[in-house]
């Protein structure tokens, strides 16, 4: 038998996990909310012995032992069980008895949760606050220069175009031969990106979905939200609210051939349709929908069977060239709408891009590109594709967007750039930079996800259990025990709230500029930075 | 100083205007030396008419002819009228803080801009940002400004104070008299209208349509003065004609802001969201479960764990450690229950030698595996317990079947077989070569190591149940066919009894250990002062101990290996002094004594050789399978010939109890053949230790004095000790304690009640408690 204290290479104490419980035995009530919320049973009632000695005064006596018996929480520490930082204990405890803290040093856990040899596999972010975005500074303020504008005051119309705007003798020509004209579709400029029915739990999805139609509806913003690819419940294909959508479509095709049979149910065009080769989170990584998470109603919408692995493979399966892939899928999925809805691709940010970006401005179909970054969020993917894989936003939409002025279509093919943007709370400044940069719209999940509905990641390893299908606050958990702890109509109240004051900061960001009829896109004489070199590969002010 | 007659100073010399700082000059020093009223010819110069404090308290009046440049009256003083006759430009009456300013004619843009106090009387329009930024500093009466025609765009923002009225004349069909988007911003003041106004900011402003008669009162009062100034009295009964044409706005406070009318999310996911999706939004029609929201403290169905009471679902590790099977847990429990006489009972259920082995012979696996160890503590000491065995009372025998099995062999195996099978009922026979039942108990094993008597009494105990006992028996292969033809089965329980030799040279001054000890026992054997033991296994070491007591001065044990020897054996060779040296390797045993390969010659007078014991199988039917002189059998010992078993060493060598536990396989097998039952054995799966709580048992017990400390101590693994911890620990008091119809009792947790915090799993002392994730609702 292993005696107590024996060691294993991977036996690990508190110590050396990257977060500690905290828990304090004079306020604890004993109440089992904590254990019970805890989402990976990182917490346990133990049961404690303690000692005194008691020692008559002046030795008259023997002394004697006195033992009791007390129970408290202990923190387990095996990989499988080891705290994710969560925090759920401290919101359910009556008495602020507990708390996890982060490890003041690099811990030992992450040598070894590759225990059978299964590297590490988690969702959430990189884990990094670096922000090259949250550096940018605008520095035009046009007070006498131009007219100044107040942000609270003045009119703004923060629109953009998603779609192929021709060149004006183009579009006079096509307007006078009856031509084809390129759809295009005046939305908001921060756009919801794909996140999926599946990875997302239904609460959430639908909460999101909700809080864009009132944001439409009721808010005058015509903003705008992708689906992600997972496909798309009937009724909202067969209802008004499609033209708030973007379709998403991507290597595993879920979902497809339910949006194909109500094609012919729809009332209205979606607003767009995405095609997904690359996720900027996890570049090259395909996504799997594990098993446990494919219940009766993700099986129904993505129309598989029940409790069984979805994997989204990192390639399509029959596009083996950039000419041919892209032009494929741009064809077919602009048919399927009879070429009056705007299909472009997504794609990870990657030094080939501009590979990409010359093709589809040779493509009289293409609506434009979007580029993601490498600071996006993700519900699964392996630790190393997240930390490791994927390239900077900033210098690869800056760089897309100066080929398109070189060859003078950057009014023409709209680019679309996400990624990280406002992950450390920043969105608007981190919008306004990516517009001026040179995008026409910028696309978020993660803040979304964390200001919608609570998300509890960080970028300090905190939860980040999107893939197990034990979020604790029910956005990405299918179980309905997780997922109905979120209401879909606090989801949404909070998603308008967002937009609400998004919309204040980036007003009062292009106002001191003096734009209030047109969004500032590419405008990267407002932006300065105090790094000379970034300044340099951005090609904006270098400012101390 | 002297007051003076009017002065005219022009703004321009020789036909060049003259610079504003000049004029300024001199209109300044006409009012310092005595001038009141001071008529301009202006040539657009700024700020005309302000500043003019030099009069003290003297009115002072300035006329304004020609062209009037930019912030007319700016900064004026309330001593000073400045009339201008003619247009004003830009922010006439800037800053204004008290004059009069008169203009016969537009004014544009910026008219009354930043007034804190004073009048601006325009006569005709006014620009865009009109009444912008103005302010009422309660010291002083609030400004006012007078617009005869109409208003600008962006007419009064951020206006934070004072009056304006805009008579809108000629504008009759306009549709905004104050231009667009007046009021943006807008904190203070009000604004009379006369006229449309189809946009304000209604978020800063409440527009007024029907005077109070107050306001009425002083709009028509000031009315008069208005016109009156500018020179247009006759027209106030027009103007004035129909108090409905006149409308007031207020800045609103900022309580009285109204929050911005928007549907809320509630109804317009009810009348909007599920009527355009229909009841139950995206999903409705594809799911029929509830998806109300639901807090983070659950219970019943929506719990994410359940626990469960799994009372005897695993065994205790004494328990699946024992090769007897004993359950030893189960006897403590017994005892703590004051059932004593129950739990020495029980075991005869399971073994013949509870004293002889389980008091005395026995290395107590049980106890070298039990949980205790994992924090350093001492095990129970089931030794106690086995001694106090020796008077158990044996159960009764089910009744006879008739069915006829020969056991092979009198030792340790053969009788643990032949107790099973006789207690089942069936009729046993015993064959021993030897003159007496019990092997290597009675045989060979130093009399040292256990008290006669207590042999003596359990074979006897053993023989009385047993009729059949054929004694000196010698066997051989006929009689093995006779026996197997009159028997339904026969076991093979011969044991090991042919000492292995060493293959070197003068072997034959050896004694082997089998022969040594059986003499030893028979008070027959002899030693020399040096002795020297080949084998230094535990064998080897009861050769070393019994040669300690026939006499020996020193015993050296050899081996080719570090030896195997463990337990009470070593213990008591290692006490009498005995040394162990390896690795040897012998080379020859010499009249000196060993000779070993390394040249070393061991003096000794007596050799004794301990490398194992053989089974003698010459009565063996060549049809059985034998591998390397041993019987083969299966899992549960049948040889190769179904109507024959074999247990104990014939089969491999092994522990007495290792010989016990095969016997009862083995007679439980052929009790289900006999009976034609198909039973299963399946082995329960042992506890995991990390289980059981012993912070709950004194550490510091060294040894244990009787039985009933012992049971005491027993963490009791994997059985519930009904000791109601998991009541009393359960938060939500879910458990109870619910005797059963049949005796007993089980604890169960109330689905309604229970949160699934597992305080129950953690707080049980003995780990029956299991928590397990609920099943998946959908």
């Amino acid at each position: 038998m292993e005696p107590m204290g024996c060691l294993a290479p991977s036996e690990l104490s508190v110590k050396d996990l990257p977060w500690q419980i905290h828990w304090s035995k004079d306020k604890c009530t004993l109440c089992g909310h904590c254990t019970a919320v805890c989402p990976v049973r990182a917490i346990e009632l133990g049961v404690h012995r303690k000692r005194a000695l008691t020692v008559p005064l002046n030795l008259g006596e023997k002394p004697g032992n006195l033992f009791s018996v007390f129970h408290g929480i202990d923190q387990r520490t095996d990989p499988a069980h080891a705290c994710v930082g969560c925090g759920m204990c401290t919101l359910v405890c009556p008495n602020g008895a507990i708390i996890p803290v982060h490890t003041d040093e690099i811990d030992k856990l992450r040598f070894h949760v590759n225990v059978n040899g299964e590297a590490r596999r988690r969702g959430g972010r990189r884990n990094s606050s670096d922000s090259l975005l949250d550096k940018i500074k605008f520095v035009r303020i046009s007070m006498l220069t131009d007219p100044a504008l107040d942000a609270g005051r003045h009119e703004f119309e923060l629109r953009t175009l998603l779609g192929r705007v021709l060149p004006p003798e183009e579009m006079l020509r096509v307007s006078r031969e009856n031509g084809w004209m390129p759809p295009v579709r005046e939305i908001y400029p921060l756009i919801i990106g794909g996140m999926s029915f599946g990875a997302l739990s239904p609460s959430m999805w639908e909460g999101l979905q909700l809080g864009v139609s009132y944001l439409n509806e009721e808010m005058n913003m015509p903003v705008r939200i992708s689906t992600g690819e997972g496909g798309c419940p009937p009724r909202l294909l067969k209802s008004r609210f499609l033209q708030y959508v973007i379709l998403q479509i991507a290597s595993g095709y879920f979902g497809w051939d339910e949006i194909i049979h109500n094609l012919p149910l729809m009332k209205e065009d979606p607003c767009a349709i995405e095609i997904k080769y690359g996720q900027g989170a996890k570049p090259g990584d395909g996504g799997l929908l594990m098993w446990y998470k494919v219940n009766k109603l993700i099986a129904a919408i993505r129309g598989v069977p029940q409790g069984i692995n979805l994997p989204s493979p990192p390639t399509h399966q029959t596009k083996y060239s950039i000419e041919e892939a892209v032009a494929k899928m741009i064809q077919s999925m602009s048919m399927a709408w009879g070429f009056r809805v705007p299909v472009y691709p997504k794609i990870s940010a990657t030094s080939t891009a501009m590979a990409v970006l010359n093709n589809l401005t040779r493509n009289p179909y293409a609506a434009g590109l979007a580029i993601d970054g490498e600071d996006g969020g993700t519900g699964a993917a392996y630790h190393v594709s997240m930390n490791s894989m994927g390239h900077p936003i900033a210098s690869n939409l800056r760089d897309a967007y100066l080929t398109l002025v070189k060859i003078g279509k950057q009014n023409e093919l709209p680019l679309l750039a996400g990624g990280g943007f406002g992950k450390n709370g920043n969105l608007a400044a981190n919008a306004a930079a990516l517009i001026m940069l040179g995008a026409s719209g910028v696309q978020t999940g993660k803040y979304i996800m964390q200001a919608a509905a609570g998300c509890l990641g960080s970028e300090s390893d905190r939860c980040n259990i999107c893939n197990i299908g034990l979020c604790p606050k029910g956005i990405t958990s299918q179980d309905p025990r997780l997922d109905r702890r979120l209401d879909p109509e606090k989801v949404a109240q909070r998603l308008v709230d967002v937009f609400l004051s998004f919309d204040t900061e980036l007003k009062k960001i292009v106002a001191p500029l003096g734009r209030s009829t047109s969004l500032p896109i590419g405008m990267s004489d407002a932006l300065g930075i105090a790094d000379a070199d970034a300044a340099k590969r951005l090609n904006i002010n270098y400012v101390l | 100083m002297k007051k003076r007659e009017a002065i005219k100073i022009t703004g321009g010399e020789n036909s060049v205007r003259v610079d504003s700082r000049i004029l300024e000059e001199r209109i300044q020093k006409a009012v310092a030396d005595g001038y009141r009223h001071i008529e301009v010819t202006a040539q657009g110069q700024h700020g005309i008419g302000g500043r003019l404090w030099r009069a003290h308290h003297d009115k002072v009046k300035i006329d304004v002819l020609g062209t009037s440049g930019q912030r007319l009256g700016a900064m004026g003083f309330p001593n000073t009228v400045v009339e201008a006759f003619g247009p004003a430009s830009d922010d006439v009456g800037w800053l204004n803080a008290g004059a009069q300013i008169i203009v016969h004619g537009n004014a544009t843009n910026g008219a009354a801009n930043a007034m804190a106090q004073g009048k601006v009387y325009i006569d005709g329009d006014v620009g865009a940002r009109a009444m912008t930024m103005t302010k009422h500093n309660p010291r002083f009466e609030p400004p006012e400004l007078w617009v005869f025609g109409k208003a600008g765009d962006s007419f009064a923002e951020f206006m934070a104070g004072g009056i304006a009225v805009v008579c809108g004349a000629g504008a009759e069909k306009d549709k905004n008299v104050l231009g667009y988007r007046p009021c943006v911003g807008m904190v203070g003041g009000k604004i009379f209208f006369r006229g449309e106004q189809e946009y304000c900011s209604a978020q800063d402003v409440q527009l007024v349509k029907n005077l109070p008669d107050e306001e009425w009162g002083w709009l028509q009062e000031n009315l008069k003065i208005f016109l009156q100034a500018i020179g247009k009295k006759y027209l106030f009964e027009q103007l004035a004609a129909r108090r409905a044409d006149w409308q007031l706005l207020l800045a609103r406070k900022p309580f009285e802001k109204p929050v911005r009318e928007v549907r809320p999310l509630t109804i317009y996911r009810k009348e909007v969201w599920e009527n355009e999706l229909g009841k139950g939004g995206l999903i409705g029609d594809l799911t029929s479960l509830d998806r109300t929201p639901i807090g983070l403290i659950t219970t019943g169905t929506l719990r994410r764990y359940v626990p469960s009471w799994e009372n005897g679902k695993y065994l205790p590790p004494c328990q699946a450690n024992c090769p007897t099977g004993i359950p030893v847990q189960k006897r403590w429990e017994l005892i703590r229950n004051g059932k004593m006489q129950e739990a020495v009972n029980l075991a005869l259920e399971y073994t013949p030698f509870p004293a002889t082995v389980c008091g005395y012979l026995c290395p107590n696996l049980c106890m070298q595996n039990c949980t205790r160890h994992l924090m350093n503590m001492e095990s129970v000491d089931v030794a106690l317990l086995g001694k106090a065995s020796l008077h158990a009372e044996a159960p009764a025998p089910l009744p006879p079947t008739g069915r006829k099995i020969a056991v092979i062999g009198g030792g340790a195996a053969g009788l643990s077989v032949a107790w099973q099978l006789r207690l089942r009922g069936h009729e046993v026979a015993i064959v021993e070569n030897r003159k007496r039942l019990g092997g290597k108990i009675t045989e060979a094993i130093p009399a040292s190591r256990i008290p006669s008597e207590v042999v003596a009494h359990e074979i006897a105990r053993i023989a009385k149940s047993i009729r059949h006992i054929n004694l000196n028996a010698a066997l051989h292969k006929e009689k093995f066919r006779k026996l197997k033809n009159e028997n339904d089965f026969i076991v093979i329980a011969a044991g090991a009894s042919q000492p292995r030799q060493l293959n070197v040279p003068g072997m034959e001054k050896a004694f082997t250990a089998l022969d040594f000890l059986r003499q030893s026992k028979q008070g027959c054997a002899k030693v020399g002062e040096k002795v020297v033991i080949i084998g230094a296994g535990n064998v080897g070491c009861d050769a070393a101990s019994e040669a300690y007591r026939l006499g020996a001065k020193s015993v050296i044990l050899v081996d080719v290996q570090k030896p195997a020897s463990f337990g009470a054996e070593r213990k008591q060779a290692e006490a009498a002094g005995a040394r162990f040296l390896w690795p040897r390797f012998t080379k020859a045993i010499t009249a000196r004594g060993v000779e070993l390969t390394s040249g070393e010659i061991l003096l000794a007078d007596t050799v004794i050789v301990a490398v194992g014991d053989m089974p003698d199988l010459s009565f063996l039917p060549e049809e059985i399978a034998t591998e390397r002189g041993f019987v083969l059998v299966d899992e549960n010992y049948a040889t190769s010939d179904p109507q024959v078993y074999a247990i104990g060493d014939a089969v491999r060598p092994g522990l007495l109890t290792d010989a016990i536990g095969a016997g009862r396989i083995a007679s439980r097998t052929i009790d289900d053949i006999l009976k034609g039952a198909s039973r299963t054995y399946d082995k329960l799966p042992p506890i995991d230790y990390h289980k059981v709580k012993l912070e709950y048992f004194d550490p510091r017990i060294g040894e244990f004095a009787d039985t009933s400390s012992c049971a005491a101590n027993c963490a009791s693994c994997g059985a519930c000790r009904d000791c109601g911890m998991c009541e009393e620990i359960c938060p939500q008091k879910a458990i109870s304690r619910q005797p059963q119809p049949a005796g007993g009792f089980t604890y169960v947790a109330d689905s309604e009640r229970c949160i699934g915090c597992g305080f129950c799993v953690g707080a049980c002392p003995t780990g029956v408690w299991e928590l397990a994730e609920n099943e998946p609702l959908e």
